[in-house]
């Protein structure tokens, strides 16, 4: 790792502060479970130890978080996020052990930088800070005395954290020279006193009247220079402060977590600068503003014009599929839409039914035939049939009423339906295609004109109700018919049967009549037969 | 122990999956892993709905490991463990079901300790299944399946007893092998409808008795030469062809029934179908 070198130092002094508490169990802290989740917007590692809280690492969402904390951002496929990824491709096939070791051993890969550098660092840090108790401990290579004010604590701590000692080791060698260590305790150094090295004061406060050789390192607690002292290395200061600064510093006098600080806010506030664009970018392109909308007219003219083509080409399509079931099943047609026309209210509660029943039976039938191996195939065959068999009775249907509103439009007289011929059905379907859609199309068409809002979305809830209406006793329609191949009269009104059962008597009469007076009677006396003639 | 319901559940989650769209799924992977601790005995459950599913034996010191593809936008892993009982699988994420996502290309891969004592249950609804129980220190196993295409292997012996290994099937394609490695006092099968080929090959620790309940389909059972074999048949429109066997009373016996190291006794309640007895060597 390419840290600075008061950050190591520091790194490791934290720890071994933060970490007194839980040093008897140290040793145990090994992982015991590992989760890792590789999704297409995801990468991320879950280590649970036999103590301690679990670590959680998390590319997710363009957002980088520890524990739930953000600590960075990514975007997918970038560097970091391709670091990330390798290094769990890395870890899902080791265990235990061998895991930690490739996890603490994982450094950011050469050619990282800027945003993509900082993010694995931070990632880094957190892993090794998680799994270095694990690891075996290497003999000190650095003189290094220690005084503490509570023996008892510091030889617990020294018991409990021999793992992590590893790391304090490793710190304090980057100190260079003797170092001086004291753990809860305060440290004098008298007028004339001199210490060779770095000294080092962890939850205590140093008085310095004499000279420091090295770097002055004070974690959790207070450092006064008074008159005459000297310090020829660095001041660093952890979660400390400088109560008095009466003396001379050689070096630079360094707040480090004010550093971790700044590095902290940056980050959040990159993020969210980052974020608010995407939001204001998001915002632009799928709301754009009322602002915006006001000045520019051509908008929604664009948007209505589109509006209305877009429903005169459903229009169209659906009428050449009409035209086509004219020519090839006009029976079909006429036996549906006769049904539809006579039988509404029942087309539509057979439509409904047949709606809800639609999934259940397509499922049912495939359990049915999945169950035996002759069935099989034709299970295969069923699965995508079935779907598109009732979609084709929706469309028979819709067309059938289409048909019967574009007869009703033409004999309602209005102005302009008077180029619907009754007589075509194509231009009955046509026609009734387009008193359907008539409520997109106006809606549409009106909001051009500003404040009516509420029109257009009373126009398109009128459209929808119809269209679904309309749908709904065609594909009823169809199943009472069998798909137009069975016809379905239904009980008519008294005068339609009278007069249906009169004109059959006359046929018959006619009929009769004929045979027996065909050689001398008047013909045209008998309306049966002038009808015939007009044909 | 899933019932009928259950599996009846899984196997439409299974038929909802057929692609029939073109929604695009959003496929994650996960590998679970967790080490041993210490644990005496385990009660393991893994219930999976649709996919290949794969059950093998884990490298020493592993508790378990698990391997899912899956789309996360249906689905979410699920691993308890609570130190006596381990629970692994998928479910559908809330509450509705959803038509038209395509998961065949799900995966689950497991792999289970050798050295844990475990009672094993394996339930799930329309997966190719591969399961090797080798190996596995098994105390007791049930597995149910719904349509499913199961092959399960015990390749090598059970180290510990087990008392009763039960298998629900339900429309599916079944083979089990190596059934004599369960070291089982008990086998139990249920069989709804399809084609189930039971091999009783392998090491016999013990005597056992085996009950096997068939629906619709044909049943093949295999058993090794010198190992004696007693069936007693409650069958209705069943064909048998009991080759290398000779009836006695109401009930079938291997020719070497009386000199057999090992003897099992089959109690075979079949409906509809057919039942073919094969020696193998």
């Amino acid at each position: 790792m390419l840290m600075p070198l008061y950050r190591r130092t520091l790194l490791g002094l934290i720890l071994a502060v933060a970490l007194l508490p839980a040093l008897a169990r140290a040793q145990e802290r090994a992982v015991v479970s590992k989760e890792v989740a590789v999704g297409r917007s995801e990468a991320s590692l879950r280590l649970e130890f036999s103590a301690g809280a679990p670590l959680e690492i998390v590319f997710r969402d363009r957002a980088v978080t520890i524990d739930g904390d953000v600590v960075g951002s990514f975007d997918p496929g970038d560097a970091a996020d391709a670091a990330w990824r390798s290094l769990l491709s890395e870890a899902v096939t080791l265990e235990d052990g061998p895991l930690s070791e490739m996890l603490v051993a994982w450094s950011p890969p050469e050619g990282l930088e800027g945003d993509a550098l900082d993010v694995v660092e931070v990632i880094d840090e957190a892993l090794e800070q998680s799994l270095r108790p694990s690891l075996p401990v290497v003999a000190p290579s650095v003189s290094v005395s220690v005084g503490t004010g509570r023996e008892s604590a510091l030889l617990q701590a020294l018991l409990g954290q021999v793992g992590r000692l590893s790391m304090l080791q490793d710190a304090l060698a980057e100190a260079g020279g003797a170092v001086q260590l004291h753990v809860q305790e305060d440290v004098e150094v008298d007028e004339g006193q001199t210490v060779n090295g770095t000294l080092v004061v962890i939850s205590g406060d140093a008085r310095i009247r004499g000279t420091v050789e090295g770097d002055v390192v004070v974690v959790d607690g207070s450092l006064q220079l008074l008159p005459g002292s000297r310090v020829f290395g660095e001041v660093r200061l952890a979660d400390a402060h400088i109560v008095r600064n009466e003396g001379t510093v050689e070096g630079t006098v360094v707040d480090v977590l004010e550093d971790e600080r700044d590095l902290e806010s940056e980050i959040r506030a990159r993020l969210r600068d980052e974020l608010r664009s995407e939001l204001r970018d998001e915002i632009r392109h799928t709301a754009p503003t009322s602002a915006a909308r006001r000045f520019n007219p051509f908008r929604s003219v664009f948007r209505a014009v589109a509006g209305i083509v877009e429903n005169l080409v459903k229009i169209l399509i659906l009428g050449l599929i009409g035209m086509g079931v004219v020519a090839f099943a006009p029976d079909h047609l006429d036996v549906v839409a006769e049904t539809a026309r006579r039988a509404p209210g029942r087309s539509a509660a057979v439509g409904v039914a047949g709606a809800f029943l639609l999934i259940p039976v397509w499922i049912l039938g495939a359990v049915a035939l999945a169950v035996s191996i002759v069935g099989i195939p034709v299970m295969i065959a069923w699965l995508p049939l079935f779907p598109l068999a009732a979609i084709a009775a929706g469309l028979l249907g819709y067309l059938a009423v289409a048909r019967n509103v574009g007869e009703w439009l033409s004999d309602s007289g209005y102005r302009y339906t008077d180029w619907i011929r009754r007589s075509n059905s194509v231009y009955t379907i046509f026609g009734g295609l387009m008193g359907l859609m008539s409520f997109f199309i106006v809606g549409h068409a009106l909001s051009v004109v500003p404040l009516v809002g509420f029109v257009k979305g009373f126009l398109v809830f009128a459209g929808s109700l119809a269209s679904l209406a309309a749908l709904t006793v065609g594909f009823g329609a169809v199943l009472l018919t069998r798909g137009g191949r069975r016809r379905e009269y239904f009980p008519e009104s008294f005068d339609e049967a009278w007069e249906r059962a009169v004109e059959v008597e006359m046929d018959m009469d006619e009929a009769d009549i004929e045979v027996e007076e065909e050689p001398g009677g008047s013909e045209n006396d008998r309306p049966g037969k002038e009808k015939e003639n007009d044909a | 122990m899933l019932d009928v319901t259950g599996r009846g559940v899984l196997t439409l989650a299974a038929l909802l999956a057929i692609p029939v769209g073109t929604a695009a799924q959003t496929w994650r992977t996960v590998t679970m892993s967790r080490q041993v601790s210490g644990e005496d005995e385990l009660r393991v459950s893994v219930s999976y709905g649709a996919g290949h599913f794969k059950v093998g034996a884990a490298d020493e010191g592993v508790l378990y490991r698990m391997r899912l593809r899956y789309d996360e936008e249906v689905f979410e892993p699920r691993a308890e463990y609570d130190g006596n009982r381990l629970r692994l699988g998928v479910e559908n994420v809330g509450h509705s079901i959803r038509i038209g996502k395509n998961r065949s290309g799900g995966e689950m891969d497991l792999m289970l300790s050798r050295e844990v004592p475990m009672d094993l249950g394996l339930e799930f609804g329309a997966v190719r299944a591969d399961l090797d129980l080798g190996g596995l220190s098994l105390t007791g196993l049930s597995l149910s399946t719904g349509a499913s295409e199961s092959v399960v292997d015990v390749s090598s012996p059970n180290p510990v007893s087990m008392n009763t290994a039960t298998f629900e099937v339900g429309a599916a394609e079944f083979t089990a092998r190596r059934l004599g490695n369960l070291n089982a006092r008990r086998i139990e099968v249920d069989a709804g409808v399809g084609d189930i080929t039971l091999s009783f090959t392998g090491a016999w620790e013990q005597d056992a008795s085996v009950a096997i309940d068939m629906g619709l389909g044909a049943l093949e059972l295999r058993f090794p030469e010198g190992l004696g074999v007693r069936l007693n048949k409650d069958s209705f429109l069943t064909s048998l062809d009991s080759e290398g066997m000779v009836k006695r009373g109401a009930s079938y016996y291997s020719l070497d029934w009386e000199a057999a190291d090992r003897k099992i006794s089959i109690d075979l309640n079949a409906a509809f179908g057919s039942v073919r007895v094969v020696w193998v060597r």
